[in-house]
């Protein structure tokens, strides 16, 4: 008697070169996610270029609908409720997620839910194991470096963030000059793990007492001594470049981030975010968790590797704890493509 | 037949009601630059003053272009959507050949045009034939002024047509070189100058319908990314579809 019903929800996700769409059950099991990435098309350019993107969106978005309903074995009278990414990201990309979605919702008159595409990101864990609050997030990709302090399932605050490039964005900048076709995250960490920290690449602000990052200085050190080494032809070699680059941005990390857990006394540590498919990112953070006293270690959640990139599955797992609280948008809507979690309070001035 | 049409195309957002060639109702909001937040509220409101829902409508209709490539996605995308999920018939309609449509007088050529900046417009001419059907006798494009200019007068050279009027935006800061392009024409008024739903509506019914899965915005130009690659490459564009993959 009384026993719950199933809750699916049918996700979105389009703010940047990914199209994907998924079904998930629960907030907790994927069902489908079919994802079509664009990754061959921006290629040609050397990184996303806005207007091609949203092209490529609407080319695939009715398409990949029908196939997650599909390949879930489900119709649309068994949706529960359509979510969607209304930001951050490209605006142009986000609106073809955007129209499909309301679009949808009209047609079946199955509710609306907007997702924040960095909540969605550390929704990812949801999807591998229950999150106990409070939590803490590492949220790294090409457009964020945050800390994310999770008091609830939707109650989410950003305690420490990046003041100039995002981390992913740094390996990508670097990776242009070590000749890695974008994106170069993977590849670059595939070489760390080859190479040697020779190089001792700056660590900024990895002592203030803050949580916030920056990486541009460390990009121009890097893109520095690469031009230096070109000038006197030097070579340099590639291996101990990217496994020093990578050690500079994941000491600044793992450093801030042990500190805010430290503080903060999580039940829960999660990554979230392109860059925390980054295997070198991944075993140090586990290590630092695991150095902590043992009453003192919140239980660690890494999402699956390939939930770390843009995915539909991602959006329905934070749709369904915004939807138990009846979290619901109307048809008006819209892409806000500057979207931002908010700030905690300490850290405003 | 109950068609539903849209038109995102412009800064005009425009929404009606046809049943056949009969507008029952149109919607516009002239320059207002949020049709994704009031599409679907005016589509709404539309089909609630009607006593109507989406699913009693037969065929959808949408603005394909040429036009402003955020708007045309937003429009589209949704009519998209509403038919490949209703089963229902769509089609797109050319945003210059829905301009032409405000024009009734048979004898004048029908240039349609929008604002394309630097000296450039899409734009199209269109007649009435003798079946008083809209036929395309310059073909929809990206043109700079001067090369429409040559192409008007081209055609008027080889046709009985006298006149010309110009209906869409942007042509009458053109005045000095229509003007010394010396054919009689006009502008269109205000209300000829602006994207009607209901005219899409009225020819949607002679439109062929499409897969909805492969109505896709006409743009009329490659992305710059695009173009400065191939100058670059010398490579061929190939299919769009060869760029995305599923994983
Ligand atoms: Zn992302």
């Amino acid at each position: 008697m009384n026993e719950k019903k199933d809750v699916r929800i049918l996700a979105y996700e389009s703010s940047c070169d990914e199209t994907s769409t998924a079904v998930i059950k629960n907030g907790r099991e994927i069902e489908s996610l079919i994802v079509a990435t664009q990754i061959k098309s921006h290629q040609r350019f050397g990184g996303v270029v806005p207007e091609v993107a949203s092209r490529h969106h609407i080319e695939v978005i009715s398409q990949i609908t029908k196939e997650a309903l599909a390949e879930a074995n489900t119709s649309w009278d068994d949706i529960d409720a359509i979510a969607v990414t209304y930001g951050p990201g490209l605006v142009g990309a986000l609106l073809i997620g955007v129209s499909a979605a309301k679009a949808a919702s009209m047609a079946t008159g199955i509710p609306l839910i907007g997702v924040d595409h960095i909540m969605g990101h550390i929704m990812a864990a949801q999807l591998k194991d229950e999150i106990e609050y409070p939590a803490i997030a590492l949220q790294v990709s090409g457009g964020h470096t945050e800390i994310v302090l999770l008091k609830s399932s939707t109650d989410f605050v950003i305690i420490g963030d990046t003041r100039d490039d995002a981390a992913g964005e740094a390996y990508d900048k670097i990776g242009r000059v070590l000749g890695v076709n974008y994106p170069a995250g993977k590849t670059i960490d595939k070489w760390a793990h080859e190479g040697k920290d020779t190089f001792d690449f700056p660590r900024a602000m990895m002592e203030d007492d803050d949580y916030d990052f920056s990486f541009s200085g460390l990009k121009s050190a890097f893109i520095n001594t690469c031009h230096h080494a070109d000038q006197i032809h030097e070579k340099l070699n590639k291996y101990d470049l990217a496994a020093s680059f990578q050690a500079a941005v994941i000491d600044v990390l793992a450093h801030k981030t042990i500190r805010a857990i430290k503080e903060y006394q999580p039940k829960t540590f999660i990554m979230g975010g392109g860059v925390a498919a980054n295997l070198g990112l991944r075993e140090r953070m586990s290590a630092e968790i695991a150095k902590l006293p043992k009453d003192k270690q919140p239980k660690v959640i890494l999402p699956d590797l390939k939930l770390c990139g843009d995915n539909a599955a991602m959006i329905g797992a934070a749709a369904y704890n915004l939807y138990n609280e009846g979290k619901f948008a109307d048809l008006t809507l819209n892409a806000d493509p500057s979207l931002e979690l908010p700030y905690a309070s300490s850290m405003l001035n | 037949m109950r068609i539903l049409s849209v038109s995102t195309a412009t800064s005009n957002l425009s929404v009606a009601l046809n049943d056949n060639e009969n507008i029952i109702v149109e919607k516009n909001e002239v320059d207002q630059r949020n049709h994704s937040e009031h599409l679907d509220p005016m589509i709404q409101e539309i089909l609630v003053n009607n006593q109507l829902e989406l699913k009693d409508i037969d065929r959808f209709a949408v603005a394909i272009g040429p036009g402003s490539y955020t708007g045309l996605r937003i429009g589209i995308t949704t009519v998209k959507m509403f038919s490949s999920i209703l089963n229902k018939e769509v089609v797109g309609v050319s945003t210059l050949k829905a301009l032409a449509k405000s024009v009734s007088d048979k004898a004048t050529l029908i240039i349609a045009g929008l604002d394309a900046r630097n000296d450039n417009y899409f734009a199209g001419g269109y007649i009435i034939n003798e079946n008083g059907k809209l036929e395309n006798v310059i073909a929809d494009g990206h043109y700079h002024i001067d090369v429409l200019l040559d192409a008007i007068k081209e055609y008027l050279g080889k046709s009985d047509f006298q006149k010309v009027i110009f209906v869409g935006n942007g042509f009458n800061k053109q005045d000095k070189r229509i003007t010394d392009s010396g054919f009689d024409y006009s502008y269109g008024t205000d209300e000829q100058n602006i994207v009607h739903a209901g005219l899409i509506g009225q020819l949607a019914l002679d439109e062929k319908t499409i897969d909805p899965d492969k109505l896709l915005p006409r743009y009329l130009r490659r992305t710059q990314a695009e173009v400065d690659w191939h100058k670059k490459t010398g490579k061929p564009f190939g299919p769009d579809s060869d760029y995305v993959e599923e994983v």
